[in-house]
């Protein structure tokens, strides 16, 4: 205890003596974009400040971008595209390495994270981050797809969380018929024309062993009507789930309104915190799979890049290497509930003990695959969009959705005129 | 007394020995350079990129003439977002007209007595104009929600719906739902420039209609229609042009989903242009939404030149 006081205390004087480095005009200042982090903020910017600490004479500026990933994206294209990005740092998402990549616009961080460290890390986020055996960006913090379930209410009913969709199906069906509550929805997840959509999707198809884009026709035709006959079926998801994104399905499981839900884990927090009418009532299992295959979580996440052309290499590397240390990402996995993309925090205990959830995230997270890592993704993605949401609305069959987004993908790389990996899909 | 002719001839030096009509280029010319400059570069640019293809991601920057022009001939989801965009503008335009006219001569009725609360009347008309699209869609949003939003709750209550309709998510109404609050918000500037077109027409023409013996419907048929003509066509071009432009309104209530029935010209172009870097076909798209909208500006004016040739 004592000795915590005298290291605030000594920290604190560095501060007091780094104090007048802001007005230094031989300071090296680092520009940090990223998207607004869901909760606090000042989580990050102490870490920052303390990083100053450590590294005199530079100094971190924190600029924000909009909420909408969309509109970061937006952003980082508009600027990164001229070569003059006016950042050094920068949050990218998972699927935005490979284009960004591509594009040469952020610069190949292979020195910064050898090969032996890379396999500290999760394998999902650093395969989506490595193009041509070069690594462009480091895993920050990770995401993947799980479900959520009200674990009051299955317990009541006697019924296990499901471990396969058919099982999901029944027990909502089961439970709904005997609570006989009008607001109470089955299932809600994100049906809405975006990239949301294509998660679950990929969730649902990949979980019958096969892909969207390539693999097995007939199994991923019958993965795609299981989607669509939670709605007009087994009405156990209601229709407005074709308009709903991470967030409306949020607040619609977090009023206590819907019994299973597929999400990111950073609802977790949001759902279990002070006031929630669920707290204490939920639970978080693997998404389920169809019968002989295995389940399978999309990969989501950020990762720290660094602009192609940006002259402060050297010290954003360092920054990079700080914001992903153990340590900051244990900060960041208790203050803010952001999963540490780095394996052996899983296996600490005092961490565990505070975030348990983080045991049951690990084996997910471990077997969480990225969505088609290429550069095309995001073509890709945007033509399925419509099709996809067109399905869930009972406006197109699967067979005719299929048959379209696979000749898109194919005319893509025929006009194009690029080499496709089609293995890597 | 005339006024002195200005003819330029009083100039200290040749240089400056100009017409009169030379002058008036000369001091019009930092007129015609901004108009130059901000209007019509960007559009040049633009159009010059179209005839590229070019895809930052993949280092492709070539021209390739109307090979962009070609595709969009052939691209399904061109033609839908067409048809989806003048779908917008037709009911919509339509019923900010009509809801317009009848707003301006309610709030015109009403201004003349001495009555001070017409004021309040006008400044709680033009309201749902002055909120940000952006928030007003998402408060439509919410009022469009199925379980818990006013709409329904409102029409349940009232006993016009027995089932909830799911506005936004159900592919039939969801273009509607952008209709209506696209109505909502812009009739209020309908209506506001066709009353400032009430208030300039004479009194005197409607009492001479009066004494001749016209009746409401009558006066205006033969009055308040005709010489409001040409307010009208400023509003049918200003909300046509607007309307064909439809971006943030829709893609906040729908994001051009389900399945691509409300996705509009401009959203397909910024998924183009902004989430996909498409820049050349993204282009492409800009420069289609260009055209359409100087023919149907164009179709208007003409209507206008028409009308005005024969009231003359």
């Amino acid at each position: 205890m004592v000795r915590a006081f005298l290291i605030v205390l000594v920290l604190a004087a560095i501060g007091c003596t780094q104090g007048g480095a802001g007005t230094d005009p031989a300071a090296t200042v680092l520009v940090f974009k990223h998207g607004k982090l869901s909760s606090d903020g000042t989580v990050l910017s102490g870490l920052l400040r303390e990083f100053e600490q450590r590294r005199p004479g530079v100094l971190v500026r924190e600029e924000l971008l909009p909420a909408s990933s969309d509109g970061q994206h937006q952003y980082y294209a508009m600027n990164l595209d001229g070569g003059k990005a006016p950042f050094d740092l920068l949050a990218v998402d998972t699927i935005w390495v490979q284009e960004f990549a591509r594009a040469g616009w952020i610069a190949p961080l292979d020195d910064l994270l050898p090969q032996a460290e890379r396999d500290e890390f999760f394998p999902g986020p650093i395969m989506a981050a490595t193009l041509d055996h070069k690594l462009y960006a480091v895993p920050w913090y990770v995401d993947a797809g799980v479900l959520y379930y009200r674990r009051d209410l299955l317990d009541r009913h006697g019924i296990a969380p499901p471990t396969t969709w058919p099982e999901l199906v029944h027990a909502a069906r089961v439970i709904l018929d005997a609570e006989q509550d009008p607001d109470l929805a089955g299932f809600v997840w994100q049906g809405k024309q975006y990239e949301g959509l294509i998660c679950v999707a990929l969730e649902v198809i990949r979980s019958n062993g096969t892909d969207l884009w390539t693999g097995d026709r007939n199994r991923a035709e019958t993965s795609l009507r299981f989607l669509r006959e939670t709605i007009s079926v087994h009405g156990i998801t209601p229709l407005s789930t074709s308009m709903a994104d991470e967030e409306s399905t949020r607040r619609i499981f977090g009023d206590g309104r819907a019994l299973f839900m597929r999400n990111w884990p950073y609802a977790w927090s949001l759902l279990e915190r002070e006031g929630s009418p669920v707290r204490g009532k939920i639970g978080m299992a693997p998404l389920p799979s169809f019968p002989g295959y295995a389940g399978a979580p999309v990969l989501g996440g950020w990762l720290l890049a660094i602009p192609q052309h940006s002259p402060r290499q050297e010290a954003a590397s360092e920054l990079i290497r700080f914001l992903t240390s153990p340590e900051a990402q244990r900060r960041m996995a208790i203050a803010l509930g952001y999963n540490p993309t780095r394996r052996a925090l899983y296996a600490e205990i005092p961490l565990v003990e505070t975030r348990p959830v983080l045991k049951d995230l690990y084996p997910i997270l471990l077997k969480a695959r990225p969505r088609p890592v290429t550069p095309y993704y995001l073509l890709l993605s945007q033509s399925a969009q419509p099709e996809v949401s067109a399905f869930v609305v009972g406006r197109k069959t699967a067979s005719e959705i299929l048959e379209a987004v696979r000749r898109q993908a194919e005319r893509l790389v025929l006009n194009h005129a690029l080499p496709f990996a089609e293995e890597r899909l | 007394m005339t006024p002195p002719r200005f003819t330029g001839t009083e100039g200290p030096t040749g240089l400056l020995r100009l017409s009169e009509r030379g002058w008036g280029y000369l001091l019009a010319a930092p007129a015609f350079v901004l108009v130059g400059l901000l209007a019509l570069a960007p559009i040049m640019a633009a159009l010059w990129l179209s005839l590229h293809r070019r895809l930052p991601i993949f280092g492709v920057d070539e021209f390739v003439g109307a090979w962009n022009y070609l595709q969009l001939w052939s691209d399904d989801r061109f033609w839908a977002a067409c048809r989806t965009t003048l779908y917008f503008t037709g009911l919509s335009v339509t019923a900010e007209l009509l809801l317009g006219f009848g707003l301006a001569i309610l709030l015109d009725s009403l201004t003349g007595g001495r009555d001070r609360s017409p004021r309040w009347a006008q400044v709680m008309i033009i309201l749902p104009w002055a909120v940000p699209t952006v928030v007003s869609a998402q408060i439509w949003a919410w009022l469009y929600q199925p379980e818990y939003g006013l709409l329904n709750y409102l029409l349940l209550q009232a006993g016009v719906i027995d089932a909830r309709i799911d506005w936004l998510a159900d592919p039939d109404w969801a273009i509607h739902a952008a209709v209506v609050m696209d109505v909502w918000k812009t009739t209020p500037f309908a209506a506001l420039l066709l009353l400032a077109g009430l208030k300039s027409v004479p009194q005197e023409l409607y009492a001479a209609a009066r004494v001749d013996g016209a009746g409401a419907w009558q006066r205006f048929r033969r009055i308040t229609l005709p010489l409001l003509m040409p307010i009208v066509v400023i509003v049918l071009v200003f909300r046509t042009m607007d309307a064909v432009r439809v971006f943030d309104a829709v893609f906040v209530l729908t994001g051009g989903g389900p399945g691509n029935t409300t996705e509009t010209l401009s959203i397909y172009a910024y998924k183009t242009l902004f989430q996909t870097l498409q820049f050349g076909y993204g282009s492409a798209l800009a420069t289609a939404i260009f055209v359409i909208v100087a023919a149907l500006s164009s179709l208007y004016v003409l209507l206008l030149r028409r009308h005005l040739r024969e009231s003359l």
